[in-house]
């Protein structure tokens, strides 16, 4: 049983990097490797092209901030900051005592510095262990879910505050979370890991769109997934058959490759999807006809369950629309070619 | 949570063997302030003169400094070995753990008489008997399960996470321990050494074998004066001693309330 | 071969048997270990040995045969096992009060459960016959509100020294139970009053089981630790309730009997071991101060 199989990965300086995956997928373990705590049993890791296999980690030079903090409860904020300046350096006490202010004035706590962690509230302590990750500029900084501790909006508060630390310091961050908002919100590049193994890397919102696998789909916001058999393939354009026999036709996308009889699912986004209801006179074209089955106010949008060719689709609606269809009764639902996903089915 | 007859009963049966536990310090405190020599309770009349002679007699000031001599260097040996094998157990748990903890234990339980016998045997050929150090490595085996118990007990409740923040942070393993670990689990190897310390003040027989002509730790003095002939100043010299506890356990629970109020790091100081 | 390509292979061999790891735990273990086996167990090793060195094992028959010091073992064991139960019928309550407490009030009836431990064993018995002698508290009161017109003999007594024992052994029966107790999820008892149960049965079927196993391993260490007892029944007792240690001191301070004094030693520890070794069979010795090695 592998924690991490075969991973490899390149992160270009600078850059904010989410390792996002469900729980058991390797990324904690992942970035323990990268901090040094675990050896890998094969492989390398380099760090500006050096490699670092051999170095220990409290030499690596990294910042690290760990999911329930773990800030010194017999220190106060101020030595908690410095400890890395302490360690690494040899800076007098007045040199370190200005970097320390500067750091909490980074995180936004300057006034906070004598008082003693379990005095301040999770998101002070949060701020704090940023502080002391960053305080020593390390060249790359290791984030493990920081924020899953907080409630929602300390959670987006931070989300904003980390990608400004980001921009104004311009470090390398590597920072795992479970939760694909964060990631898709924060990160330059996603890693997106199941089972050990890496699934697709890429920007979030070509990632997003343009998902490998049926896993990333699903994992990364709603995914409405409908099955085909691909029947027939031409230059520009492919044929398949849905679970309900019915024949669609899509345009190839690049890359793709699927050939005659492969199994295949097609990806539509539910903010993609236009609805109207089959009462209202005029069809659209071209559509396919859904049985409403549910609908559900999230404040910001809706969303509408449909049953189509006996699968479950789901489709975003801005609240105002809602009024259109009452509750029950047979919908057409259309979709932009271009912005439906071909991906091979789950083998 | 229960009926508040079953809570009566709870707290009366609790109250009154507590007041069974209790009772002899009440009786030798106040024998303690007894006019007369005799051991009488209730006293006599109300007199300090008892406690004038314990802090006035060169022997009972020469037996406290015995055993306060005895006591420490038993405390320091204890902690030196016992804290960094409490280390190896708890984190490393080697082959044989099993067995080493038998051996600790029975280190606590083995028949008094039987250490100091055998204690003192062994001693004569090393040249220790009738040496302070001697003693206090005797008691030091008594005071070593003490601190190796409390010692883990604080490791199992510490959280490693910290000690991984200051390793990526600079620190090498072993500063990392130093700075980190040993300063957050102090109170638990301060009570194992507490212990180790007033398990040797108590300890009769290994120094009545071993320590025989050099001069008589308090508990010795104590067991000597049933022989000699009694009068209330051994009950002034207990009293001090549980006074001496009291006092101790009011530091160590003030320096856990202070601890506590620093907390530890875990998430959730309140949001 | 140059002489660098065999300076690396010798270092690469060392490099392979020398595990940084164990060597740290065996730094870490060895004083301990050590200084244990060398000032611990050779003595009473050697104890043993001298004992059985010098006629062998017809030592060993010369006292278990001889008929009084059977029936001081024996006595030995009649009072430990008394002052054992007196200890886990009074300790249990204390225990389980000091479990649901909470706060300042655990602080405070764990400060008056180890204060008299440090109360010495001389002194104590003598606050005992403060109460129990002739002319004692108890008498005295007895006398005077006449229920008895002359003093009744309590101390001196089987009676008497268990009740000096029970005194001096309690508290460890209290603390050993209550850090057992405290392992046992509480929330099993609310689950229990939920689905119906009085208090009462809740504890006798869903806490009292529960607790069993620290109640083995406390009544185990209070029992052995009564077998090594002597001041008490030598001070509270008559010499009918003579337990062994005070025999094997008499013969090895006073009587200078070194040979008997470790022969009846050897048997004591024999027998101390052989509880131990019956109880790990039947009951199983976990780490006795942290359950089951995390």
């Amino acid at each position: 049983m592998k924690a991490v199989d075969d991973v490899s990965l390149r992160v270009a300086p600078g850059s904010f990097v989410s390792l996002l995956g469900p729980s058991g997928s390797g990324k904690t373990t992942t970035l323990n490797l990268i901090a040094g705590f675990i050896t890998p049993t094969s492989g390398d890791l380099l760090i500006d092209g050096v490699s670092v296999s051999a170095i220990p980690p409290h030499k690596r030079n990294i910042g690290m901030v760990f999911q329930a903090y773990a800030l010194f409860p017999h220190m106060t904020v101020s030595q908690n900051v410095g400890y890395p300046l302490k360690m690494r350096t040899k800076l007098s006490a007045t040199e370190r005592q200005d970097r320390i202010v500067e750091a909490l004035k980074l995180v936004r706590l300057a006034g906070l510095a004598d008082r003693f962690p379990a005095q301040l509230s999770g998101g002070q302590q949060q701020r704090v262990a940023m502080a002391r990750a960053l305080v020593s500029s390390p060249r790359l900084l290791l984030m493990d879910e920081p924020l899953g501790a907080l409630d929602k909006g300390l959670r987006e508060d931070l989300q904003l505050e980390i990608k400004e630390i980001h921009s104004k310091l311009g470090s390398t961050i590597i920072y795992v979370t479970h939760d694909q908002t964060e990631a898709l919100t924060m990160s330059d590049f996603l890693v997106v890991m199941r089972n050990a193994k890496i699934e697709q890397i890429g920007p979030p919102q070509a990632v997003y769109e343009n998902p490998d696998s049926v896993f990333v789909a699903s994992f990364l916001g709603t995914a409405n997934l409908l099955p085909l058999g691909v029947v027939g393939m031409s230059a520009d354009r492919l044929t398949g058959r849905l679970a309900n026999g019915e024949m669609i036709t899509i345009p190839t996308q690049s890359a793709s490759s699927f050939s005659s009889g492969d199994a295949a699912c097609l990806l539509i986004r539910p903010e993609d999807v236009k609805l109207s209801p089959c009462n209202s006179g005029k069809g659209l074209s071209p559509g396919l006809r859904a049985k409403l089955v549910d609908t559900m106010f999230h404040g910001d949008h809706s969303r509408v369950t449909l049953d189509l060719a006996g699968a479950k689709f789901t489709v975003q609606l801005h609240p105002a629309q809602i009024a259109e269809f009452n509750g029950s009764g047979d919908v057409f639902i259309s979709w932009s070619a271009e912005r439906a996903r071909l991906i091979p089915a789950d083998r | 949570m229960h009926k508040t007859s079953h809570s009566f009963a709870l707290g009366t049966s609790v109250a009154l063997i507590l007041a069974y536990l209790i009772f002899p310090i009440i009786v030798v405190v106040g024998i303690s302030f007894n006019a007369t020599t005799a051991l009488r309770f209730p006293p006599n009349g109300w007199s300090l003169r008892w406690y004038e002679q314990l802090f006035s007699s060169s022997e009972w000031t020469g037996s406290f400094l015995i055993s306060l001599q005895v006591g420490t260097l038993t405390m320091i040996l204890s902690v030196l070995i016992g804290v960094p094998a409490a280390f190896a157990l708890s984190r490393y748990k080697p082959p044989g753990r099993k067995l080493i903890n038998a051996l600790l234990l029975s280190a606590l339980i083995a028949p008094p008489v039987v250490r100091a016998l055998s204690t003192y045997l062994f001693y004569v050929p090393l040249g220790l008997n009738n040496t302070i150090i001697g003693l206090a490595i005797a008691h030091s085996v008594g005071g070593i399960p003490f601190v190796v118990i409390n010692t883990v007990a604080g490791l199992r409740s510490f959280d490693t996470t910290l000690e991984r923040a200051a390793i990526i942070h600079g620190a090498h393993p072993f500063i990392a321990v130093i700075t980190i670990t040993l300063k957050v689990i102090f109170p638990s190897i301060m009570v194992g050494a507490i212990f180790a310390f007033m398990q040797s003040l108590q300890e009769l027989l290994i120094s009545i074998f071993v320590l025989g002509t050099l001069g008589s730790p308090l508990a010795v003095k104590m067991w000597e004066g049933v022989r000699v002939g009694v009068d209330p100043t051994i009950a002034a010299a207990s009293s001090m001693l549980v006074v001496l506890a009291a006092v101790v356990f009011g530091i160590v629970a003030l320096a856990k309330l202070a601890t506590d109020a620093r907390g530890s790091a875990r998430a959730g100081a309140g949001e | 071969m140059t002489v660098q390509e065999i300076d690396q292979r010798i270092r690469s061999r060392l490099v392979i048997k020398y595990n940084p790891r164990s060597f740290i735990v065996f730094l870490l273990l060895f004083p301990a270990c050590a200084w244990m086996a060398f000032f611990y167990i050779t003595p009473i090793a050697m104890l043993v040995y001298n004992s059985l060195a010098e006629d062998g094992l017809s030592i060993l028959s010369k006292t278990v045969a001889n008929p009084v010091y059977r029936s001081v073992f024996a006595t030995t064991l009649e009072i430990g096992a008394a002052s054992t139960l007196g200890c886990l019928l009074l300790g249990y309550p204390v225990a389980y009060a000091l479990t649901v407490s909470r706060g300042a009030l655990r602080g405070i009836l764990l400060i008056i459960v180890g204060l008299p431990y440090w109360l010495d064993y001389v002194v104590r018995s003598f606050s005992w016959m403060v109460l129990l002698g002739q002319r004692g508290l108890i008498n005295n009161f007895l006398l005077y509100i006449g229920v008895i017109d002359k003093p009744i003999q309590i101390m001196y007594t089987f009676l008497s020294v268990c009740i000096g024992m029970v005194q001096i052994l309690l508290p460890i029966m209290i603390l050993t139970l209550f850090a057992a107790m405290l392992r046992i999820d509480r929330r099993l008892m609310t689950a229990a009053a939920i689905h119906g149960a009085p208090p009462w049965k809740a504890f006798r079927t869903v806490f009292f089981p529960l607790s069993l196993p620290g109640v083995y391993a406390a009544s185990l260490l209070v029992f052995i630790s009564s077998l090594g007892f002597y001041i008490t029944s030598a001070l509270l007792g008559s010499p009918k309730e003579s337990m062994i240690s005070q025999s094997i001191t008499l013969l090895a301070a006073t009587l200078l009997k070194w040979s008997d004094a470790s022969a009846l030693s050897l048997v004591l520890l024999a027998i101390t071991m052989a509880i131990v070794i019956v109880y790990d069979r039947v009951f199983s010795i976990d780490d006795l101060w942290g359950g089951k090695d995390a």
